[in-house]
C-alpha cells in the first residue's frame, strides 16, 4: 500500500513539469483555439489551417466542434469564465449582443496597418460585421436557400423536373407548389395526397420535410415570399404578427397539417427532431428548402444523378429567400491577439476562401471566387446558380436586434405548437412578439 | 509541567496524561490531514458554487459583461413568471409520477431476486444494465423508439391495430413517458439497495413465522417492510432529491416541450442561464430548487427518524 502511493507520487511529482511545459510557450509556439459548429465543414477548415501553417509553422490551431444548440450556450459560459476560444465563427443573430458586451476584439486597426483590402467581399456582407464604427470579423462565407429535390422521387410522380423551378405558391390553394408536394407525398398504397382515397395517416414518403430551429429554412422564406419583414426595419421591434407575416406561417402550418405534404411536426420539430436531409437522404421526404451549406451532406449521402436543386417557389409577392452569412470574430480577452488576427486575415484571404469553395464547402465571402464554387458542384453534376439567384432577388436576413434569445426562444417554443397543430399561428405570433419586444 | 487549572488531568495519573495528549493532537492532525483533500474538494466543489449562486441570485447577469447588484428583484419576479411558476409544477408532476412506480418496482424486484430462482445472478445484472448506461445516449434511443411515425413502438402497437399517440409532442403524454423512461432507467439501481436490505433480515425470523403460521402477507408488513426502513429512507432520499434534479432525459427527449409542458426547474434554470443569458434570474431558481429538496429531504428524515428501526448486529 505505502509502495504504491510513493510510486504514485513519485509519478505525480515526475508529470507535473511535463504537464506545465504542455502549456507553456516553449519555443514560441502559440496554440489558438477556433471554435466551429458545422462538423460538414471540417475538411475544408483542416484543408485551409495546413495552408495557414505553411507560412506560420509556430502557430498551432486546434479546432473544438460543437453542434448549433450547444455552441452557444458554451460559448457564453465560456465567455464568463473568460476562457473563450481565440476565433470562433461568429453569427449576425449574435453578433450585436456580443459586440455590444464588449466579448468581440475590434479589428479595424489590423485592417488599415496591414493595409487589407476589404473590396473583395460584397459591400453588405463586410458591413453587416459592423458595430459602432468598428470591424468586428472578416466574412468567411455567405449562404442563402434553395430547393433540394430527388430526381427519382419526382420520375416516380411522372414530374418533369423541368417544372421545379416554376412552382408557385398561395394561402388560399396552395398553388403549384402544394399540387406538386401532394403529387410527391403517397401512402402505403401507393396513393398520392391528391386522391381522394388517400390515407395521411399511413404515409411512406412526403412532399416535404422542415425543420429549422430559426425558421431561416422554413417559414421564414415563405415570409419573404408573402411580403412580410420580420422587423419593422433592422434594429426596430418584431413584426410577425403583422397579416402577412401571420399568414405565411398558416401557410407553413397548412402543409404540415391541412396538406399532409410534410414529414409531421412531431418527428421534425427542434431542438431534437432531424435535420431536413436527415427525412431527404433515407427517402421519407422528396423534397426540402435548404442551405447552400448543406450541399455536402447531400452529396455524401445520396448517388450522383439522382438529386438536383431548383429555384425556390414563388408566394403571393414573388420569390425570396432568407441570406446570411458569418465571419471570423476574434475573442477579446484572447491571450494572442496577434497571432489570432494572422488566423482571421488568412481565413477571410481568397487564398483561404478559394481551397474551401473549390472543396464545395460554402458559397465564399469574397465575390470572384463564387464561380469556383459553382464550377466544383457543375462537376458533381448539380447546378447551384439558384442559391446565386435566389441572393440577388428579394431576400430577407437574421433580424439584427438585441433581443434575440428572447425572440428565438419564444418563436420556436410558440411556432412547434402551431406546426404541431395545438395553437392559431395569430396567437402565437402575438406571444413571440410580447415577449421579444419587452426587453 | 503540571499546573493547577490543568483540569482535564486530575483524575489521571501525572506520567500519563501528558504523552496521551500528545497523542491525541498528533491523531488529530493525521485524522484532518487525511480527510483535507474530502474537505478541501467539498469546499472548492461544494460549498462556494453554492455561496456564488446564492450571491449571484441578488444581481442581474448576462453572462457577458460585469454581474449588477439588483437586491431581491430577481425572487420578486419570480412571481409573475408563469414559466417558472409552471416549471415547479412540472417537478412536483414529474417526482409523484417517477418516485412512487420506481420504488414499488425496485421492491417487487428486490423480493423476487431475493427468492432461489434460476439464474438469479444473470437477472440482477441485467436489471442493473440501464443505470449503467449514459443517460443522454438512452434518451436519445428512447426518442427515437417513441417518434409517433417512425418510432419502434407505435409500429409495435400498430400490429394490434392500435394507433399510437405523438407521445413527446403530446403535453398530456410528454412528461408520463419520460418518467417512465427513467423509471426503467433506475429501478434497478434502487432494487440493489433493497436487496442489500432484505439480506440483511435474518433468517431465523421468518422461521419463528413460519413455526407461528403467519401468512405470507403477514410476514411482507410485519417483519420485511419494517425492517428494511433503514433501506427504504435512504431509497427515498437519494431517489427524491435526484429525481427533483432531473435534467439529461429532458433535454434529449423533449427539450422541455410541448408548450414547457415537461421543463422541470432544473430545465428551466438551464434555459433561463444558457439560452436567455440571464445568469442571475437562474441563480434565484436554484436557490428555490434548493430550498424545496432540502425542505422535503428533512421532512422525509424526520418522518423516518420518530419510527423504530431494529439492530441485529
Amino acid at each position: 500500500m505505502n509502495k504504491t502511493r510513493t510510486a504514485a507520487l513519485a509519478a505525480l511529482a515526475l508529470a507535473l513539469p511535463a504537464a506545465a511545459a504542455c502549456g507553456g510557450d516553449d519555443g514560441g509556439g502559440v496554440t489558438l483555439r477556433y471554435a466551429f459548429w458545422d462538423d460538414n465543414q471540417r475538411p475544408a477548415l483542416e484543408a485551409m489551417i495546413a495552408a495557414f501553417n505553411e507560412d506560420h509553422p509556430d502557430i498551432e490551431v486546434e479546432l473544438e466542434q460543437n453542434p448549433w444548440d450547444d455552441y452557444w450556450p458554451g460559448l457564453d459560459s465560456r465567455f464568463a469564465a473568460e476562457d473563450a476560444p481565440d476565433v470562433f465563427w461568429n453569427h449576425v443573430s449574435r453578433f450585436p449582443t456580443y459586440a455590444d458586451n464588449g466579448v468581440l476584439l475590434p479589428i479595424t486597426d489590423y485592417i488599415e496597418e496591414d493595409g487589407l483590402d476589404t473590396s473583395i467581399y460584397p459591400e453588405d456582407l463586410y458591413a453587416s460585421w459592423q458595430f459602432e464604427g468598428d470591424q468586428y470579423g472578416l466574412p468567411k462565407d455567405w449562404d442563402s436557400i434553395g430547393l433540394v429535390y430527388r430526381l427519382d422521387a419526382l420520375e416516380a410522380a411522372g414530374i418533369d423536373p423541368a417544372t421545379v423551378n416554376d412552382l408557385e405558391w398561395n394561402p388560399a390553394d396552395g398553388g403549384t407548389y402544394v399540387e406538386f408536394l401532394q403529387k410527391l407525398t403517397v401512402d402505403a398504397n401507393g396513393e398520392n395526397a391528391l386522391s381522394p382515397d388517400f390515407d395521411p395517416e399511413n404515409v411512406v414518403q412526403y412532399g416535404t420535410a422542415m425543420a429549422s430551429s430559426t425558421g431561416q429554412t422554413d417559414w421564414w422564406n415563405y415570409a419573404v415570399q408573402n411580403g412580410c419583414s420580420l422587423q419593422t426595419e433592422p434594429w426596430g421591434d418584431y413584426a410577425i404578427d403583422a397579416p402577412e407575416c401571420v399568414e405565411a406561417i398558416q401557410f407553413t402550418a397548412d402543409l404540415y397539417n391541412r396538406w399532409h405534404v410534410a414529414v409531421p411536426a412531431e418527428s421534425t420539430n427542434q431542438p431534437n427532431g432531424g435535420v431536413p436531409g436527415d427525412y431527404v437522404v433515407p427517402g421519407q421526404a422528396a423534397t426540402t428548402l435548404d442551405g447552400s451549406w448543406m450541399l455536402g451532406f447531400y452529396r455524401d449521402g445520396l448517388e450522383p444523378g439522382t438529386w438536383a436543386v431548383a429555384d425556390n417557389p414563388s408566394g403571393p409577392v414573388g420569390s425570396g429567400t432568407v441570406i446570411n452569412g458569418l465571419s471570423n470574430a476574434i475573442y477579446a480577452g484572447t491571450e494572442h491577439p496577434d497571432e489570432a488576427w494572422a488566423l482571421v486575415e488568412f481565413l477571410g484571404s481568397e487564398e483561404a476562401q478559394s481551397i474551401a469553395t473549390e472543396m464545395g464547402s460554402v458559397w465564399p465571402g469574397v465575390s470572384s471566387l463564387n464561380q469556383g464554387f459553382a464550377d466544383y458542384w457543375a462537376g458533381e453534376g448539380i447546378d447551384v446558380h439558384g442559391f446565386q439567384a435566389a441572393a440577388e432577388g428579394t431576400t430577407t436576413g437574421y433580424p439584427l436586434s438585441m433581443n434575440d434569445a428572447a425572440f428565438g426562444t419564444a418563436a420556436l417554443d410558440e411556432f412547434n405548437q402551431v406546426w404541431l397543430g395545438q395553437k392559431d399561428a395569430q396567437d402565437a405570433a402575438e406571444a413571440v412578439v410580447e415577449i421579444a419586444n419587452a426587453e | 509541567m503540571q499546573t493547577l487549572h490543568d483540569t482535564e488531568s486530575r483524575s489521571e495519573p501525572v506520567g500519563a496524561h501528558r504523552p496521551l495528549r500528545r497523542r491525541r493532537r498528533r491523531e488529530a492532525v493525521e485524522a484532518y490531514g487525511m480527510l483535507a483533500p474530502s474537505i478541501i474538494g467539498f469546499a472548492v466543489f461544494l460549498i462556494a458554487p453554492i455561496a456564488v449562486v446564492a450571491v449571484l441570485s441578488l444581481y442581474d447577469w448576462n453572462l457577458l459583461s460585469d454581474p449588477e447588484f439588483i437586491g431581491l428583484e430577481n425572487y420578486r419576479d419570480l412571481a409573475g413568471d408563469e414559466r417558472a411558476l409552471q416549471s415547479i409544477g412540472n417537478t412536483f408532476y414529474y417526482v409523484l409520477l417517477n418516485i412512487p412506480v420506481q420504488t414499488a418496482l425496485a421492491l417487487l424486484l428486490a423480493l423476487a431476486l431475493n427468492a432461489k430462482i434460476k439464474a438469479r445472478n444473470a437477472f440482477r445484472v441485467i436489471y442493473v444494465l440501464p443505470w449503467m448506461a449514459m443517460p443522454v445516449a438512452l434518451g436519445v434511443i428512447w426518442r427515437w423508439v417513441f417518434d409517433p411515425a417512425y418510432g419502434a413502438l407505435n409500429r409495435f402497437l400498430e400490429v394490434f391495430g392500435v394507433d399510437g399517440a405523438s407521445w413527446l409532442t403530446d403535453s398530456a403524454w410528454a412528461m408520463p413517458v419520460i418518467a417512465s423512461v427513467n423509471v426503467w432507467q433506475y429501478t434497478g439501481y434502487t432494487m440493489l439497495f433493497f436487496l442489500a436490505g432484505l439480506q440483511a433480515i435474518p433468517a431465523q425470523l421468518y422461521e419463528a413465522a413460519d413455526v407461528d403460521g403467519a401468512s405470507a402477507p403477514y410476514r411482507f408488513f410485519k417483519i420485511t417492510l419494517p425492517l428494511l426502513r433503514p433501506a427504504m429512507l435512504f431509497v427515498l432520499i437519494t431517489s427524491v432529491i435526484g429525481s427533483f434534479q432531473v435534467f439529461d432525459t429532458i433535454h434529449v427527449m423533449t427539450a422541455g416541450g410541448p408548450a414547457g409542458s415537461t421543463a422541470t426547474l432544473n430545465y428551466q434554470i438551464y434555459l433561463e442561464s444558457f439560452t436567455q443569458r440571464n445568469a442571475g434570474y437562474a441563480s434565484m431558481l436554484a436557490v428555490i430548487l434548493f430550498a424545496i429538496i432540502a425542505v422535503i429531504t428533512l421532512a422525509q428524515v424526520s418522518f423516518f427518524r420518530k419510527r423504530t428501526t431494529y439492530d441485529f448486529s
